[in-house]
């Protein structure tokens, strides 16, 4: 049953993906304002979304590690997996949002980037979840699985506040925002097919490139375990 | 204050008065911050008084790493970490002993450089001059609680000076939009600094809370 | 007229691409990492001592 599933979900996510293209290229119309560079959305909205909830779920992973250390510390490996594996696939969709996002603000307003609450919420994010891969890169031994848990937690915390504290910035210092109300835009319901096909497609796309990297974490954090153990005998 | 509190205090203190390091260092990175703003960006007239705040609030934050990249420097000479582990007491009373202690180097720096401020750039204060008195503080202070907090992260690691700067930085951000943002309109009196005040009281509330909270788990942590 | 819209199709080619690009080198860098902590298990379960 579960061979079924992991040759069928692949298959599937590919299927998806093909017919979310087609809907954004060949099926969806231009926009009345836009044009054709609109169709970035059908690409860039999806990812966003995907990345902000790749990230929750680093945080929930974070989370879990701290409350499971001491008391089940097999379920705290399993929960520091889904912490790495969250935020590395969040980084790179974040990246493809922080790529087309421009591209796309380029020719629908004119300008590359802005420093709005949206857009500077969505840098100072990848920057943060770049900086919990560099510390877990960096740091060594046992420890760094806690310490990278605790900086996923106060990461976390910064978000919302670099969104409100952005916000208040521009009601006192108005600048161009990007993308306006976005949805509000979508009035046409091919447009929104469009979208939803999308945001599908690259849901199980995200789901599906989660699962193998928390299947390599937890690899390669039996392995680690296996050496730990090995160099402990051989100290012995 | 408890007295373990005080003595943690006292000894940081101590160490610092009687070697200077952290201080010195810090005054004089954070005059070639200044410095080297003035010559890229020529501040005059009314051109000063804009990006003072945002020079004065980098120029701090540079010269805080340099100062927090040993904050723990000290302790893991001599072992003198694991004998504070041991010892019965929170380690929260230790970590806002540091913090106390940063705090007040940063703000003697601050506080000895703001005469140079206001010479090089001709700074008139239009607005409510007090008001940097309560400003500065509450910017250095998240500065400080998570530097201190973030050097405690980075001690085991390879980069550990590097590492610092890349993991501080961008939890900083908001307290840095909030902090320049209150001394720019203090200075040039556009606008209100209340709601910025008011932010980064919240964002210090917040975070020194957390790390209070967290910080027994990331000095247990070995 | 047509100069804007060449361009524009030109900016959403360029975006997808760069998606793709990015998404497709992760899978890469995956599967290069999948291999490697394959490899160690078979060290692992094999000591040639």
């Amino acid at each position: 049953m579960k061979k079924v599933l992991l040759t069928l979900f692949p298959l599937v996510t590919v299927l998806l993906m093909v017919q979310g293209y087609h809907q954004a290229i060949y099926v969806a119309p231009d926009d009345a304002m836009q044009g054709y560079v609109f169709r970035i959305i059908y690409y860039h909205v999806p990812s966003a979304s995907v990345a902000f909830l790749f990230f929750f779920i680093s945080l929930i992973g974070s989370v879990g590690f701290l409350a499971f250390r001491r008391s089940s510390p097999n379920r705290a490996q399993i929960a520091d997996a889904w912490a790495l594996a969250g935020a590395e696939v969040g980084v790179v969709f974040c990246t493809v949002v922080l790529t087309t996002g421009p591209l796309w603000g380029r020719r629908a307003w004119g300008i590359w980037w802005t420093w709005d609450a949206r857009l500077t919420t969505t840098l100072v994010l990848w920057l943060i979840y770049v900086s919990y891969l560099l510390l877990r890169r960096f740091a060594a031994g046992p420890q760094m699985q806690t310490l990278a848990a605790v900086l996923g937690i106060f990461g976390a915390l910064d978000v919302p506040i670099v969104y409100m504290s952005n916000r208040w910035w521009r009601t006192q210092h108005p600048a161009p925002v990007f993308g306006g109300d976005q949805d509000s835009g979508m009035k046409d319901p091919t447009m929104v097919h469009a979208l939803l096909w999308n945001m599908l497609a690259w849901f199980c796309w995200g789901l599906l490139v989660l699962f193998l990297r928390y299947q390599v974490e937890r690899r390669h954090q039996e392995y680690a375990a296996i050496e730990a153990q090995e160099a402990l005998e051989a100290s012995a | 204050m408890s007295s373990t509190l005080w003595t943690h205090l006292a000894k940081d203190l101590r160490i610092e008065w009687r070697s200077k390091d952290a201080i010195n260092s810090m005054l004089f990175f954070a005059l070639l911050v200044v410095v080297l703003f003035s010559i890229s960006f020529d501040p005059r007239g009314a051109f000063a008084q804009q990006i003072a705040g945002g020079v004065l609030c980098v120029a701090t934050m540079f010269a805080s790493v340099s100062a927090l990249n040993q904050a723990w420097a000290r302790e893991i000479r001599h072992q003198v970490m694991d004998a504070q582990r041991m010892a019965p007491t929170s380690g929260a009373e230790l970590f806002l002993a540091k913090v106390l202690a940063n705090f007040l180097f940063v703000s003697i720096v601050q506080i000895a450089l703001a005469p140079v401020f206001l010479v090089m750039y001709n700074l008139r204060v239009a607005g409510q001059a007090g008001l940097l008195a309560l400003v500065l503080p509450l910017g250095t202070w998240a500065l400080v609680a998570n530097g201190t907090f973030f050097a405690a992260l980075a001690i085991r690691s390879r980069n550990r000076e590097l590492l610092l700067p890349l993991i501080l930085f961008p939890i900083f951000l908001p307290a840095l939009l909030g902090m320049v943002q209150a001394t720019t309109s203090i200075l040039t009196g556009d606008s209100d600094p209340w709601l910025w005040i008011k932010m980064l009281t919240g964002y210090d509330i917040i975070f020194t809370t957390v790390s209070l909270l967290l910080f027994d788990v990331v000095f247990h942590a070995e | 007229m047509d100069e804007r819209n060449i361009l524009d199709h030109q900016f959403v080619v360029a975006a997808y691409t760069v998606t793709w690009v990015i998404q497709l080198g992760y899978l890469a860098f995956l599967g290069v990492k999948w291999r490697s902590e394959k490899r160690n298990a078979e060290r692992k379960s094999r000591p040639a001592r």
